[in-house]
């Protein structure tokens, strides 16, 4: 590649790089709590109900683009938000969690059927909320979200010790007297913050990839948070990059190459992670 | 046909050295939003330009997925020709601004906006975007009226010379081969065309007005409901007892509509459903515009002349 070339790709590609590099790491953080908590269908709800929310704004006769359409949204998130909060028990119950939220997926997905029939270009609409333009994504866009993640991350991080101890035994939680559905609450008020704001650029594909995949490839692979997180944020960039380079050289749509580089990366790790395994066997 | 294509080759390699000898450098990079106007740029631009299209022949104007290679081929354009009329409002301004050239931007010698010189139909007198994807400027599906495709290659051609002025005289000759060509084709598609003058026809979506007001064809119907919306059953079973009563036989789709519910509709009202892709390329063999236009009419004679 010469120079010149060089500095095309450079320009054409520094944004979405930006966006792939920084935003992403608390959606790994947030993929390990899901990982232990096992709901892991919750970001998917989550970021359907947010696409959801956006296609009222556009009913509504709002743009895309529109601050109001990113409130409407965020407004119709908390909610999911709160019911997943509220129907999460620690006591034995007929029905479990992960029903409710695939419940709450198909319906929001049904919904943003219905709702784009009487949208304009609804079935463009809806490819676009699933795939995103990752490609597109403009220098404010990624500011914005670098500093709202930061400040999320500075609130999971002060909470940490609560959050972990919830995600991974609830039980001990409530023995200890927290008041886990409000913690819960925040926990996920937080978690859809992120995801309306993440799937606005990225769309529900790579929102959903950025937060499961890297925690799975983390929990193959290593024991303890910091561990955990140091190789979902090396697996993540990894990812990131061979997505973003497939992409520009193979002229691909950038949010799906990205979100095939995460799935050949986990099954490059779930290969590692077979071997090691064996190899434990074979010396035990 | 097959020596045909061997002459084409030929052809085109010997224009290919000559050109790496002396103009290689010098070429215009043409960009055109849609294969049907790059059709046109190739036409008045001939061996002095490099066209190329952003949307695929089979893909939807309205909507085209965002690539790399998109925002390449823009930020190295000389030229850029867009259909305007709020056609590509969806995906080009994103586009434009993540390639950065001045060259091409509104206003700028380098930017032919086709729809400006021509006298749109549809053009609301209230804008609503409930309404569906009603565009405020009007219709934008133009160039299916050659007239129309006369003034967008007169439009390119000036812009051509004032971004390449040595080259402006080729550009002339090359309008006057072009306006002199669509006249005499003119003629002969009126002419195939004459004796169905006020049949009726119904289209999936609002994209032939211009062809049908050009050539005395009526659109008694859309299988959408408005612009842009998904057709809904009670709107499907409207647009079937309409075409029984108006005696409508044939239903015009695109390449990237639903065929399905065209054929459905079509069952019910006996009418027949016609492949009628806009764009030349998205069938083998037809890449000019006369290409295009002659397909057209032949499939749509052809479709009407059935009893």
């Amino acid at each position: 590649m010469s120079d010149v070339d060089l500095q095309v790709v450079w320009q054409v590609m520094k944004w979405p790089l930006a966006a792939c590099l920084l935003l992403p790491p608390l959606l790994v953080y947030l993929g390990v709590h899901v990982v232990q908590r096992e709901v892991i269908f919750v970001d998917l709800a989550l970021a359907q109900v947010a696409t959801l929310g956006t296609c009222l704004a556009l009913l509504l006769g709002y743009h895309f683009d529109d601050r109001a359409a990113f409130w409407i949204s965020l407004a119709v998130t908390f909610g999911a938000a709160a019911l997943f909060s509220w129907s999460r028990s620690t006591h034995e119950q007929p029905v479990p969690q992960e029903a409710i939220i695939g419940i709450t997926f198909v319906v929001a997905a049904a919904g943003v059927i219905l709702m784009l029939s009487r949208v304009a270009g609804g079935k463009e609409e809806l490819e676009h909320l699933l795939s995103g333009d990752i490609l597109n994504v403009t220098a404010i866009e990624v500011g914005r979200r670098s500093l709202l993640f930061a400040a999320l991350a500075a609130f999971y991080a002060f909470f940490h010790k609560r959050f972990a101890l919830i995600s991974a035994t609830p039980a001990t939680a409530y023995a200890q007297g927290l008041n886990v559905r409000l913690w819960d609450f925040l926990f996920y008020a937080a978690f859809a913050l992120v995801v309306v704001s993440f799937v606005r650029v990225a769309g529900v594909l790579l929102t959903f990839a950025y937060l499961i995949v890297p925690a799975v490839c983390a929990v193959m692979l290593a024991e303890g948070w910091m561990r955990r997180l140091m190789v979902g944020w090396g697996i993540t960039a990894a990812a990131s990059l061979a997505g973003l380079f497939a992409s520009y050289q193979l002229d691909l749509p950038t949010g799906a190459a990205v979100v095939c580089a995460c799935g050949l990366a986990l099954i490059i790790v779930s290969i590692i992670a077979s071997a090691r395994r064996r190899q434990g066997a074979v010396v035990a | 046909m097959m020596q045909h294509s061997m002459i084409k080759l030929a052809t085109a390699a010997v224009i290919a050295l000559s050109a790496m000898g002396t103009a290689f450098a010098a070429k215009l990079n043409v960009v055109a939003t849609t294969p049907d106007l790059a059709a046109i740029a190739a036409a008045i631009g001939g061996t002095a330009v490099n066209v190329k299209a952003l949307a695929k022949p089979t893909e939807d104007p309205h909507f085209v997925d965002a690539k790399p290679s998109h925002i390449v081929t823009l930020n190295r354009a000389d030229v850029l020709i867009d259909g305007g009329a709020e056609l590509e409002l969806g995906w080009l301004p994103p586009l434009l601004e993540s390639a950065r050239n001045a060259k091409i931007s509104a206003n700028a010698p380098g930017r032919v906006v086709a729809s400006q010189r021509i006298r749109m139909l549809e053009v609301p007198s209230s804008f609503d975007r409930s309404k569906g994807d009603v565009h405020s400027l009007g219709n934008p599906h133009f160039l299916l009226d050659p007239l129309n495709a006369k003034i967008v290659a007169a439009h390119i051609a000036e812009h051509f010379a004032k971004v390449d002025p040595k080259s402006a005289a080729l550009y002339q000759a090359n309008l006057r081969t072009f306006n002199a060509t669509m006249d005499a084709k003119l003629i002969e598609w009126q002419r195939t065309l004459a004796p169905f003058k006020g049949a009726k026809i119904v289209t999936y979506h609002r994209d032939f007005p211009y062809l049908a007001e050009r050539f005395g064809l009526e659109v008694v119907e859309t299988l959408e409901p408005k612009p842009g919306i998904a057709p809904s059953p009670a709107h499907l079973a409207r647009v079937i007892t309409a075409m029984k009563g108006a005696r409508a036989r044939v239903i015009l789709v695109q390449p990237y509509q639903s065929r399905k519910t065209a054929e459905t509709v079509a069952r019910q009202s006996g009418a027949t459903v016609l492949d009628m892709p806009q764009q030349p390329g998205a069938v083998k063999g037809v890449t000019t515009y006369f290409d295009l236009m002659d397909s057209m009419v032949g499939k749509l004679a052809a479709a009407l002349a059935k009893p």
